[in-house]
This record gives structure tokens, sequence and C-alpha cells, in this order.
């Protein structure tokens, strides 16, 4: 070591172990009871999880006494939700919401991909999507219902419009991120084969990109869902075809965020409740029927993301 | 080897013939002014910005569009500046932040309280998951009918929405971020005997910090849409309503300009909290760990 600088260094004293207790052989190999094999059961045990909950609520609305108009037990919800499904046409309900996302989410997905494609081909064209995204972003797209209105009148094209912001910018965002990160070498691999143009974009840049595109179909689906119920929430029935009023089997029976809104107008709070397991059974079958589909038949089959 | 013989197929060889010596080209050549000042990232992007507003104003000019359905970009800025000046428009914004911090505040604590019970005990991860797994896909919007019935009309049931859309997604990506910490780290802390809170907030919170400034991101992002969406319903209460609010009663007014000018604030309030505040907790904290390039 140098010899200048002194360097102290703490030595620790020694010291000898107190005789160390004799090793007593303990269970080394033994069959899990019945009850861990059951409760390492994933399923049983958010199951239960579940049950709980449910027992909890119907126990304090039955006990506590809560007025039925504020907080409604569990079965009166359980039997308001079949009866709203059997008698009253919620599914129609829900397909009314659904019609108008699967629209604006296609012609989203549309602009959104013209734009990308854009912002490939060319400098402007990044320049303009970067500033376009950066700025509209941040904005909510509930904010934009008002001037929809005004501008599309009252009425599916005004939800289709805000729909479409709620759509595009994340869509566009995310996928433009992604095409920026693939690397160089993949990049050379296409331009090698002598790719360019869309087909350069959709044999290298789509498939290297596509967590990333994902991700933002994702966003843009959770957006957009929450915008559309907020729609029909905000503005009830002028949005959308309400005319036949609750109950009414047709495409004039209105959304799902309107069921919510009119049943609650009307002191039905049980059919609210309803509303809101319906809104959550809905998320849960695209989040896990659609985007986990997609996500098991392309990025995890190509190795691309783990478990 | 297998008695199936292999071909080969050999290219012929050939000599290519004389290449044309290479005439002057500019192997290097000072850049034009123009080349040069266009290759400025932030020049390119201000002229486009330039370019829309013109756009929109020249729209508005020359098509006589009716100043109620679309008024002209520089109206909408006089009135930006006309409510600045009169304080209207901070006193919105004040209004509309306050709720904001006060439900982030609280859904961030909430998320905090149940991470932890998540961590320490089995039953509390399901729970957590099962809490998450229904409730994340619930637009915090659609409970707005019953916290109105349940918090009255007023800043608790807006706080009630906000807290719900912020702490689904916070403790989501929060718990996922927990979970894959690695084991080296987690044997790390486990060594230095840390043990409950102080492994929480030593060992997985920096380890797994990336995920959840994510979730405090997406957090935020639906935090603000969903406070927006609520003030249009209602966010008059007592008389003074917040941003969300304004774009409702002067959109109903047909009062246009003045949208325009609660749009423009809420783009630049969306865009300060992104570029300035998480970017800024980005930089001091992931990109100078490096866990981010």
């Amino acid at each position: 070591m140098a010899s200048e600088g002194v360097v102290s260094l703490n030595v620790r004293p020694e010291f000898e172990n107190p005789a160390v207790e004799e090793a007593v052989v303990g269970d080394i190999e033994r069959r899990l009871s019945l009850w861990e094999r059951i409760s390492n059961m994933d399923p049983v045990r958010k199951l239960s999880v579940l049950l709980l909950l449910i027992v909890s609520w119907e126990l304090y609305t039955q006990i506590g006494d809560i007025n039925e108009l504020m907080f409604p037990t569990f079965s009166a919800t359980a039997k308001a939700l079949v009866s709203a499904f059997v008698n009253e046409g919620l599914l129609q309900n829900v397909w009314n919401s659904l019609r108008l996302l699967i629209v604006g989410y296609c012609i989203g997905i549309g602009i959104a991909a013209v734009l990308v494609v854009l912002g490939v081909w060319t400098r402007f064209g990044g320049d303009l999507l970067t500033t376009l995204t950066a700025m509209l972003n941040p904005l909510p797209a509930i904010a934009l219902l008002p001037l929809a209105m005004l501008w599309f009148g009252l009425g599916e094209e005004a939800i289709i419009f805000t729909l479409l912001h709620s759509i595009i910018w994340p869509v566009a965002l995310n996928t433009h991120a992604g095409f920026q990160a693939v690397s160089e070498t993949l990049r050379m691999v296409g331009r090698n084969y002598g790719l360019s143009g869309l087909s350069y974009i959709f044999k290298i840049l789509v498939p290297a990109a596509f967590p990333a595109i994902l991700t933002g179909l994702r966003i843009g689906w959770a957006f957009a869902w929450r915008t559309l119920i907020a729609a029909e929430l905000v503005f009830g029935g002028q949005v959308m075809d309400t005319s036949g009023g609750l109950g009414a089997e047709g495409s004039n029976a209105g959304g799902l965020g309107w069921i919510i809104f009119a049943n609650q107008m009307e002191n039905q709070t049980p059919y609210v409740f309803a509303g809101l397991f319906t809104v959550i059974i809905v998320g849960i079958l695209i989040e896990n029927g659609i985007f986990r589909n997609i996500e098991d038949r392309t990025i995890r089959k190509w190795g691309m993301q783990k478990a | 080897m297998s008695d199936k013989a292999l071909e080969l197929y050999i290219r012929p060889e050939f000599e290519s013939g004389e290449l044309g010596a290479a005439t002057d080209v500019d192997v290097e050549r000072e850049l034009s002014l123009w080349e040069k000042f266009s290759n400025i990232n932030a020049v390119r992007k201000f002229s486009i910005l330039l370019g829309l507003v013109a756009l929109w104003q020249f729209y508005t000019w020359y098509s006589n569009v009716e100043p109620l359905l679309f008024p002209s970009f520089f109206f909408s800025l006089e009135t930006l500046w006309k409510t600045i000046l009169s304080g209207e428009m901070f006193e919105k914004i004040g209004i509309t932040i306050y709720v904001l911090l006060m439900g982030y505040a609280a859904g961030l604590a909430f998320a905090a309280l149940f991470l932890i019970f998540a961590v320490s005990s089995r039953i509390g991860s399901d729970f957590l998951s099962t809490m998450t797994a229904m409730f994340q896909p619930l637009p915090a919007i659609s409970l707005l009918p019953l916290a109105m019935l349940w918090f009255g009309l007023g800043i608790p049931a807006l706080v009630f929405v906000t807290i719900h859309s912020v702490l689904w997604a916070v403790s989501l990506s929060t718990h996922v971020g927990f979970m894959s910490v690695s084991e080296t780290l987690r044997m790390v802390g486990r060594n230095y005997g840390l043990k409950g809170i102080p492994y929480i907030l030593k060992i997985l919170v920096p380890a797994a910090f990336g995920s959840i400034l994510t979730g405090l991101k997406i957090g935020w992002a639906f935090a603000w849409r969903t406070l927006i969406g609520a003030e249009l319903v209602f966010g008059a209460a007592a008389g003074n309503g917040g941003l969300g609010w304004m774009i409702f009663e002067k959109g109903d007014n047909l009062d246009t300009e003045y949208v325009f000018a609660a749009l423009f604030m809420v783009i630049v309030i969306g865009l300060l909290v992104e570029n300035v505040i998480f970017r800024s907790v980005e930089i001091r904290t992931l990109q100078k760990w490096g866990m981010q390039r």
C-alpha cells in the first residue's frame, strides 16, 4: 500500500462461540396435510377471499340495518343482476356500449396507424406525430365531449369523436416509441432483404415492437372504456339514443353507463350495483379474453415476454 | 454418412468488369445554413406548432365559422389571458388541483397500506390481487353516482372517485414490481437482518422503483381523466367548481372560447406534471441509478 496515507483498519476482536446446541433432526420430509395442500392452490385462496368479501358485505348490510337505497345487500344486488339480464335486456345495453367502442376503436387504430406510418417514413411526419401526441395525450378525452356535442350534435358521432381522441394518442405514442427502440441489427436485416416502405414496417418494425404496440392498444382500450362510460354517465341520455327508456330492448335502450346513471336517478341502487358488476365483467372479459389471448399467441410465443 | 448424395450448388466464378473511376463527390462538405437550422429538433417542432396554429387561425378567418362553434386561436388565447388576469382561471385550477392532490395522496396512502399487508402475508397478497383484478377494470367514474349518494354532492365524492382511480393502478403495478424483485436482492436484505417496513423501504421499493413510477404515472393519468370527467358532472358544489366544471358550464352557455381556454390549461397542467414532475423524479432516481437508459 502507499506509505503516505495512514490506513486504520478496524480489527474485530476474535471470539469463540460457546458450545452450539446439538442439532435436533426435525421433519426433513413430510407429507403436507390436506389443509396445507388445499390452501396452496391459488384459485382456492382467491375464491375464498372473494367469498369472505361477499359474506361480510351481506352481513354488514343485514345486521347494520343499512338503508337499501344507500347500500343494498349482496343478495338484492345479485337478484337485480339476474333480473336485469333476464327480464330487462341488459345484454342489449352492453351491446350498445360495445358497438360504439368497437367502431371507435377500429377507426382510432386506423388513424393511429396512418400517423405512425407517416412518422417513420419522413422526418416531418415524425415531428408532427411527436408534437401532436405530446400535446394531446395529456388532454382527457372526456373534456372534448362538450365541444364534440357542439360540433357533431347530440348523438353517436360526438361519442365516437371523443373515443377516437382517447385511443389515437396512447396507441400512436407507444407504437412510435416502440418503433424507435427497434435495434439497428434488425433494421439492417430488413434492409438487407431489400425491404422498404410498408413491407419494411410490417415485416420488421411491427413484429419487433409488438410488446410496445400491445401496451399501447391496452392503454387505449382502458382509456376508451373509461371515456365511454363517463360520457354515457355525464351526458346521460343526451349522447345516445335512450328513447326506449329503462328496460327497453333495442338500439334505443342506451348504454351501460346510462343504465347506471338512470337507475341511480330512480333510486334503484341494487340495479346501479348490477350495472357496476356488468362493467367489471365486461372489462375482465376483454382484458383476459382478448388481450391475454393475443399476448399468449404473439409475444409470449415469440419469447419476448416471460411468464 | 448416409447414402444420399449431397448436392451443392456452386456458383460459377465471374470477374466483374472495370469499375468506373469515382467522380468528384462531396466527401466532406459544410451543411448549408438551412440544413443546420432544420437539424435542430426544437426548431422543427416549434415550427410545426406554429403551422398548426396558423392553420387554425386561417381556417377560422376564411371559412367564416361561427365563433360560437369554433373560435379563432387568438380569440381563445385572448380569453385565456383575460381569465388569467381576472384570477378566475387560477381559482378553478386551484380547486381542481386541491381535489386531485387530496385524492392522489389518500390513494397512495391506501395503496401503501394494502401493499404492506400484501408483502407481509400470503393472505394479504391474495386479497390485494383479488381486489385489483376486480376494481382495475372498473372505470372509477362509474362509481360517481354511488359516491354522490354516499357522500353528497361535493368535494368528498370527487375525492372518493379520484382515490379509486389511483389506488388500483398504483397497487397493481407496485405489487407486480415487488414480486419480480430478484431473489439475490431479497437475500441481501435478509442478510442485513431487515424485516417488515425497513425491508420494504430499503430493498423492495428501490429495486421495484421502475414499476412503482410507472404505476404512479398511470395512476396520475387515470386520476386526471377521472377528475375532469367527474367535474363535468357536478363540479359546482358550493358555487365554485374546477376546470372540468368550467368546460361544461361554458360549453353549455356556448362560450366556446372559454372552453378552449380551459382546454389549453388542462393540456399545460398535464404537460407540466408529466414532463416536469415525473421526468425530474425519473432523472433523479431511475436514470441516476442506471436502471433506465
